[in-house]
């Protein structure tokens, strides 16, 4: 279906040329006589369509970043202003006593640098940690996990972010920091053979009571006393008391923590 | 499981065992244990006796807390002096010190 204003504007275009080649033919000086329409057409042998090629099939032809000629084709721009990024960082609230910072040396300190991290001591020995009550033991044994954890949380990212040396100092911290904690389990393990060792002795110690009633240690004097001699109960009580205020201050007397290593063993070890 | 004597002798003793090299079947495991057991219906059964509790000390939280698992390289360590020949390992010994830290002597 052809639409109408189309056609008419064709139909139009049509009268239009025609009338154009009749003013030019008019306004052309009359040399030659009008031809008649009997007359033969022009002989040519090209077809009348055929045009000159004068251009080849270079889209980019002529267009050059040295002249600054530009592209050939318009572009697409508008006079919009660009729309800027918003200045907007999202505020992160961290938790300042989280439990995950023991994995860092400090708050907001990624890792050691290779000094810092080469400056240790020597592990413990058995010896001295023989001196050591369970509590010490424990504490020590998780500051271990602790430190192995820190110098591991270093060596992954030393590794993730190609930081290049201090894998060596860490390495050697963590061996010494294992010597330790092997120390740690030697002297729990022998500990715990010699309880064994010591409960099988006591069975035969006639000053000791195993039986889980009364009291556990009665020496051997304080027997005789009560077999041999009337006391007031009045004056028990008192030995009891002084006994076990005595007791107390042995447990005051020194802090585990703080026994040097050539102290004879005055570990808190209970029956 | 052991692998079979040719893999225990020559170049092949260098290699680790692993579960391509022995019939199926064969559970190498990954050293971390069991937390309970299967079920006949293919499922599992976790049984919380078996399930590891770690109980971290309140001190290291403590400022106070002084312990590392370093020890100044200038304390000399000093061999322990004990009368026996069983050293720290002679349970006579224990029992004293143990009569000695009740208060009754």
């Amino acid at each position: 279906m052809t639409n109408p204003t189309t056609f008419t504007s064709s139909v139009r275009c049509v009268v239009h040329t025609a009338r154009s080649q009749r003013t030019l033919l008019a306004s052309r000086p009359s040399i030659f006589p009008l031809p008649t329409t009997q007359s033969a057409a022009s002989f040519s042998t090209s077809s009348p369509h055929q045009k000159r090629k004068t251009r080849d099939n270079n889209r980019l032809r002529g267009v050059s970043p040295l002249r600054r000629t530009g592209p050939r084709e318009p572009l697409s721009v508008s006079y919009d202003p660009l729309p800027k990024p918003a200045d907007y960082k999202p505020k992160i609230t961290v938790d300042k006593d989280h439990g995950l910072w023991g994995f860092f040396p400090e708050q907001g300190k990624l890792m050691n640098t290779p000094e810092e991290d080469g400056e240790y001591g020597r592990a413990w020995t058995a010896n001295e940690l023989r001196q050591k009550s369970w509590e010490d033991l424990h504490a020590l044994w998780w500051a271990c996990c602790r430190e192995r954890n820190r110098l591991a949380t270093a060596n992954a990212e030393r590794s993730r972010a190609k930081m290049g040396f201090g894998e060596y100092e860490t390495n050697a911290r963590d061996d010494v920091v294992k010597r330790t904690m092997k120390a740690i389990k030697h002297v729990l393990t022998e500990r715990y053979y010699l309880w064994e060792d010591a409960y099988e002795l006591a069975k035969q110690d006639p000053e000791i009571n195993l039986s889980g009633k009364g009291e556990a240690y009665t020496p051997l004097y304080e027997q005789q006393e009560e077999d041999f001699l009337v006391k007031e109960d009045g004056d028990v009580t008192a030995a009891k008391e002084a006994s076990t205020s005595q007791k107390a201050a042995a447990d005051n007397l020194v802090d585990p923590s703080t026994i040097p290593a050539s102290k004879p063993s005055e570990q808190a070890q209970k029956l | 499981m052991q692998p079979s004597p040719i893999l225990r002798v020559l170049n092949y003793r260098h290699l680790r065992l692993t579960t391509k090299d022995v019939n199926k079947g064969f559970y190498k495991g990954n050293r971390t244990g069991a937390m309970g057991r299967h079920t006949r219906f293919g499922g599992y059964q976790i049984e919380w006796n078996r399930v590891r509790t770690y109980v971290v000390p309140e001190r290291l939280r403590d400022p106070e807390f002084k312990l590392t698992p370093f020890v100044g390289k200038t304390i000399h360590p000093e061999r322990g002096r004990y009368e026996t020949k069983a050293g720290p390992k002679d349970p006579a010994l224990y029992l004293e010190t143990w009569k000695m830290q009740n208060g009754k002597y």
